[in-house]
């Protein structure tokens, strides 16, 4: 007899996440992942001002901030055929890779690195081989003995005051976790580190956007103009300050970021054949150095990789109502086409239904419909999405650059390829696209530095801003690579409004409950296998479903 | 003979109806309603002036408001004034007038409205003061002066620290918020543009159809009755 | 629990601050909130007496912007609140634990600190259809707020969510999104609006709850006034252009280059409040309008449906697309002007056919 176990809330992820899974023999047989909170967003939508729409998607996510954004004023340039000046091109790609690398570092330290790392043991390190072990594998400044003293310091008066505050209950002790204490410690101190770093990077938004979280995005370009001569705009001092905080990300990332990843990802490596699940990859791609519609321009490129086979990759287009589909045959909503159909996000319905068990409940009836996310498949497939997909996609495609960092990882590690399908691949690609991105960063400056120098300092384009110039009728779909994985808006816009308006989340396809067919998606699929020590403590499953960095609120909005 | 004397012998009969504060106040009314409509629909609706002029050197837009404030301090006063008058002046002043408690007010607004929209002929006498449907229709300006009373001191109550606009700073979260406030004082003053167009047009149609001297009395106070019509209404 | 819990000034001390280090503290927090410096002895008395206060922040229709904004905190840094200020013991976002020991933690800390913990909430509570539309461990949201409330010593909304409803409770509301206050009765609450509410604002109205052990003063919203007194445009580096009636036209046009008013774009500062024009974001790097973009009005109730946000006015239901107040009024303004026209013209025929038909005599009135 297997064991029902559920874990909700499942914590360190944005939303609200539940799992029950069924454990026989020290291994999860069966899983099923739940989005327990629903907005109604798409709903929310219709009849708005398509140039609106960007303001209350990019609100779908705070985590990820911007990328729904960016996602739907794409999507609405698409439908009214607005192409934006390649400088507002590269400040929605500066804006991207901030966005990346500020999610991404907050991810590995502060919501997944606590299932690798043992808080509470770090009191019994030794600051002198803490400091010997940092630097050994980096040169960041940080790492003298007496800081790490000071650090440890901090954390046992903390631990004394009996006040543990997030690291209340946490699984200290737990026999999966493999860290040496000194390792541990150098861990806290970067998580503490991070903290005030991750704060420095999304100033790239609040020059470019006015705030972070939720900075500020227009459709046909950008809002902040270019004038050199005038303290009102993106001036020198603007440019610098951008250029300064790019630096400092880079470092960080390349000093710490990178280092403590391949340090703690050695002493895992079990974990490189735990946690596969599907063997589909998709990635829209995106970054582009020739405009969004030039999609060979992207850094991130697109396609889809099927059954793990890296020799090939396949297309996938937005536009065609047989790739794209979203099914409802376990999610909480009705079609009027009936549960079994699937619809293209142009055609896409969202009408609420409950019908889960009555709350306060104890197991959700899966047999039936279990979630508030739908399930997309392309071509009736199901696919993961996220940074391991992306690295996929371009190592496939045979990119220098991605060669380059996949191969020195894996030489680094010591492991085959096939690892990186797995719990601690998705971990690591993580890791490895943020520092491409931090590369790009630096290209990206530089271009929107020659092209003003050139003398173009276009930001905006008014064409088709006026919505008297629109046609009655127009379609769009607007792609990006968000940090957990592809995302896309379907817009339809008639007689000036919206009138029909999908989005398609990377945590919708990775979370979403089984299709029709009982396929199970990405979370489902990789949880299938999964050692589970203590079935009472579920840390490790708290590590395959961190690897993915959910974002349920994004997911099902 | 005097003027009125004068009128006295002839067919019509004069009654003095507006007195001069009724009369001052519809005239200082008329003045700031116009410019508050002016420079309220500018505030709304601003020119582009693209000049090169520095910000320091100019403040036109500041001045706009400026006199919508003052307009509206005046505005406010005066309709005060003229509430206080509908307890003491005459009968026609009287805010009796305007409230349609009354069956036959009712009745009376049929009347006109079959006179003046519908363009039946009338056989009644015309009322003296403000025909039914008019003094209905002043009822509701009533209620639109102190709509946008409030929300206009309502949103001044964030620019102005003195006492007066603090009095009303509870209002915008009336309304849901002083954007919504805002956008409710603006819709108004279309109210206005239009209360304006037909109140002076149907102002001059009655004294062409009626004969009665209404365009001027509200300048002299005096208005005429038909003799016939008051001798039939005798009968 | 029995055992005392640290004051500030034990636990600064533990963290390597000396007496002098602390009274430093002290003067910054008190420059912060803007008091005089007569206040410095009185401030950091009040923090050496305090304990580390629990919080439990819960999750419920929300986009984690609020807890994203909160992290970004440069004064106090985030990670000091964390490990000297409060016990931060129960966020989803951040606790090391999952599912029963998540639970755990929020259990222990009702009943051993009954009372006198804060609850702070991030995002909406849907109450239609019972509930249903946002549970955690199988319980809906409504319910445990109501039960972590009734401990609570202050309840603290974060973000246009908690406080209006925010982007969930826009037309047509699917699920019913309400705000706390009106759910939770009979405990102080303060409101914190904003999409999300400033870094340093949140951490303001932390810290002023933790130094002067009351509630700052309110707004009749129950906003703090000291952030949410100003509107923007009072506060905005742009204004002297708005009273020069100088405006920028159309994005990025050569107005928008010389950083003119907003106003035209459909900037909400007059009518927003809010703290950004003089606090700004990201530890003042900016703020909306200084990057380009008219405000939006976040931290206004029910922003989400008056009008666009590149417009001045509301589209007017009813009368078609695009037509606003203006256009309404302009058109039956000259409908107006066309019937009185009419209107006159059939009045002078009528009245020209009373004159023939002899019942309307030109009478002599001299
Ligand atoms: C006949 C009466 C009035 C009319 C027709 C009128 C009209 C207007 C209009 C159209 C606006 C522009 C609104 C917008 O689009 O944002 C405005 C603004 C304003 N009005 Fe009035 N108004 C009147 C009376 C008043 C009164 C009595 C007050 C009281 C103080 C007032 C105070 C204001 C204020 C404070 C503004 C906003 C100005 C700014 O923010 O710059 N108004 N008014
Ligand atoms: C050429 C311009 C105008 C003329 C000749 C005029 C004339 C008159 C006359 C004759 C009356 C008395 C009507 C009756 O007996 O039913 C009256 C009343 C009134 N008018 Fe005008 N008017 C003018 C402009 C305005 C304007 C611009 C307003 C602004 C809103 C206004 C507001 C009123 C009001 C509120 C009353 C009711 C007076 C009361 O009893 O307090 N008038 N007007
Ligand atoms: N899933 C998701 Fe997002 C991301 N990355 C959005 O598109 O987190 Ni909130
Ligand atoms: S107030 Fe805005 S920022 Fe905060 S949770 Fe709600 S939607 Fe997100
Ligand atoms: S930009 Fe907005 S807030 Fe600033 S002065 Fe202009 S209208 Fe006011
Ligand atoms: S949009 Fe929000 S961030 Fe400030 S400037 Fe306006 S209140
Ligand atoms: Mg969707």
């Amino acid at each position: 007899m297997s064991q029902r176990i559920v874990v909700d809330p499942i914590t360190r992820i944005e939303g609200h996440l539940r799992v029950e899974i069924e454990v026989k023999d020290g291994k999860i047989v069966d899983a099923y992942s739940s989005g327990t909170m629903v907005r109604g967003m798409e709903l929310i939508l219709k009849g708005r001002d398509p140039r609106d729409a960007w303001a209350f998607t990019e609100r779908v996510c705070g985590v990820c901030t911007t990328v729904h954004a960016l996602a739907s004023v794409r999507s609405v340039e698409n439908a009214l055929g607005i192409v934006v000046p390649p400088n507002a091109d590269l400040v929605r790609n500066l804006m991207f890779c901030s966005q990346m690398m500020q999610d991404h570092v907050v991810h590995f330290y502060h919501l997944h690195a606590l299932d690798w790392v043992d808080v509470v043991s770090c009191l019994s390190a030794d600051p002198a081989q803490t400091s010997a072990l940092a630097q050994s594998i980096s040169n960041w400044p940080k790492s003298s003995v007496g800081y790490f003293k000071d650090v440890q310091k901090r954390i046992k008066k903390f631990v004394d005051s009996g006040q543990l505050g997030i690291f209340a209950n946490g699984y200290w002790g737990h026999k999966a976790y493999k860290l040496p204490a000194e390792a541990n410690l150098m861990a806290v101190a970067h998580y503490l580190e991070a903290l005030e770093w991750q704060k420095e990077i999304v100033k790239v938004h609040t020059i470019f956007g006015g705030k972070n979280p939720h900075p500020n995005y227009l459709v046909g370009g950008v809002p902040l103009s270019v004038n050199l001569n005038e303290s009102n705009a993106l001036n020198a001092e603007r440019l610098a300050y951008v250029k300064q905080l790019l630096d400092d990300a880079k470092t960080f990332i390349d000093q710490v970021y990178i280092p403590d990843l391949m340090a703690i990802a050695s002493f895992y490596k079990d974990w490189g054949a735990i946690g596969g699940g599907l063997e589909n990859y998709l990635s829209y791609g995106d970054l582009p150095t020739n405009g969004y519609n030039d999609v060979s321009s992207f850094k991130f490129p697109r396609g889809i990789i099927m059954g793990r086979d890296i020799s090939k990759i396949h297309e996938v287009d937005g536009t065609d109502p047989d790739q794209i589909k979203e099914f409802i045959a376990h999610s909480y909503y009705d079609y009027d086409s009936g549960d079994k159909s699937g619809k293209h996000p142009w055609d896409g319905q969202t009408k609420l239904n409950y019908s889960g068990p009555k709350p306060p409940y104890d197991q959700l009836n899966v047999d039936g419909k279990y979630s508030w996310l739908k399930t997309p498949r392309w071509k009736g497939h199901a696919m993961e999405v996220g940074p391991l997909s992306r690295m996929l996609v371009g190592y496939a495609s045979g990119r220098e650059d991605y060669k380059e960092v996949v191969e020195s990882a894996l030489s680094q590690l010591n492991v085959p390829v096939g690892a990186l399908f797995s719990t601690l691949g998705r971990t690591a690609a993580r890791g490895l696209e943020t520092k491409l991105v931090a590369n790009w960063a630096q290209e990206f400056f530089d271009s929107l530095i020659s092209n003003i120098k050139n003398g173009d300092s276009r930001m905006h384009s008014e064409y088709m801003w006026d919505p008297k110039d629109w046609p009655a009728e127009a379609k769009g779909v607007g792609m990006t690579e968000a940090p957990r994985g592809a995302l896309a808006h379907w817009s339809v816009i008639k007689d000036k409004k919206l009138d029909n308006y999908q989005l398609v989340v990377p945590s919708t396809w990775n979370a979403s409950p089984r299709d029709e067919r009982g396929q199970r998606s990405a979370y489902e699929a990789s949880l299938i296998g999964t050692p589970v020590a203590d079935p009472e403590s579920p840390l490790e499953l708290l590590r395959t479903i961190h690897s993915f960095d959910p974002c349920i609120a994004c997911a099902v909005h | 003979m005097n003027r009125y004397a004068r009128i006295e012998k002839s067919l019509m009969h004069p009654k003095y109806v507006w007195e001069l504060p009724v009369r001052f106040y519809h005239w200082i009314n008329a003045l700031v309603v116009v410019i508050l409509g002016v420079t309220g629909y500018i505030i709304g609706n601003p020119p582009g002036i693209t000049t090169a002029t520095e910000a320091s050197f100019g403040y036109w837009f500041g001045t706009v408001r400026f006199i919508h404030f003052v307009a509206a301090y005046v505005f406010f006063f005066n309709f005060v004034f003229r509430l206080y008058w509908g307890f003491v002046g005459n009968k026609f002043a009287k805010w009796k007038n305007f409230i349609p408690y009354t069956k036959a007010h009712w009745v009376d607004m049929w009347e006109v409205i079959k006179v003046d929209i519908f363009q039946v002929k009338c056989d009644k006498n015309p009322n003296l003061g403000h025909n039914a449907l008019a003094s209905f229709t002043y009822f509701l300006t009533f209620i639109v002066f102190i709509l946008q009373t409030v929300t206009g001191f309502g949103i001044y109550a964030a620019m102005s620290p003195s006492w007066f606009p603090q009095l009303f700073a509870w209002i915008p979260s009336v309304f849901g918020g002083d954007i919504a406030t805002r956008q409710l004082h603006h819709i108004l003053m279309w109210f206005f543009a239009l209360f304006a167009i037909v109140h002076v047009y149907l102002v001059f149609y009655h004294d062409y159809i009626e004969k009665n001297g209404v365009t001027s009395s509200m300048i002299g106070g005096w208005k005429f009755q038909d003799k016939d019509k008051v001798e039939r209404e005798k009968d | 629990m029995g055992k005392r819990r640290k004051t500030y000034l034990e636990a600064a001390m533990d963290k390597g601050y000396s007496r002098r280090d602390f009274m430093k503290l002290g003067a910054m927090m008190t420059a912060f909130m803007g008091l005089e410096s007569s206040m410095v002895a009185k401030v950091t008395k009040a923090m050496e007496k305090a304990p580390r206060i629990p919080i439990i922040w819960l999750h419920g229709q929300e986009c984690t912007c609020c807890s994203e904004s909160f992290i970004r905190s440069s004064h106090p840094l985030v990670a000091d609140i964390l490990l000297d200020l409060v016990s931060l013991d129960y966020t989803e976002t951040l606790m090391a634990p999952s599912g029963y020991q998540a639970e755990k933690s929020l259990h222990d800390t009702m009943k051993n600190y009954h009372g006198n913990y804060l609850l702070t909430v991030e995002g909406s509570i849907p109450t239609k259809e019972q509930g249903v539309y946002c549970c955690i461990g199988g319980k809906t949201f409504e319910n445990i707020v109501q039960e972590a409330a009734d401990g609570a010593k202050a309840v603290i909304a974060w973000g246009s969510c908690a406080s209006n409803g925010c982007v969930q409770s826009a037309n047509p509301n699917p699920t019913g999104a309400t705000p706390i206050h009106e759910i939770i009765k009979g405990k102080p609450i303060i409101n914190v609006p904003g999409c999300p509410p400033i870094a340093e604002v949140m951490a303001g109205v932390v810290v002023h709850l933790l130094t002067f052990d009351r509630i700052p003063e309110l707004d009749r919203l129950r906003r703090p006034k000291a952030f949410y007194s100003r509107r923007v445009h009072d506060t905005c580096y742009r204004r002297p252009n708005f009273d020069a009636g100088l405006f920028v036209e159309s994005f990025d046009d050569e107005n928008a280059k010389k950083g003119y008013c907003l106003y035209k774009m459909g900037c909400k500062g007059p009518v927003t409040y809010n703290a950004c024009g003089v606090i700004k974001w990201n530890n003042g790097v900016s703020f909306p309008i200084q990057s380009g973009h008219p405000c939006i009005g976040c931290s206004e109730e029910n922003f989400w449906d008056n009008g666009g946000f590149y417009k001045r006015l509301p589209n007017f239901p009813g009368f078609g697309i695009e037509s606003n107040a203006d256009k309404v009024g302009l058109g039956l303004g000259i409908a107006t002007g066309v019937g009185v026209a009419a209107h006159a013209v059939v009045t002078n025929i009528r009245k020209r056919k009373l004159i023939a038909d002899g019942e309307c005599e030109q009478k002599d009135v001299e």
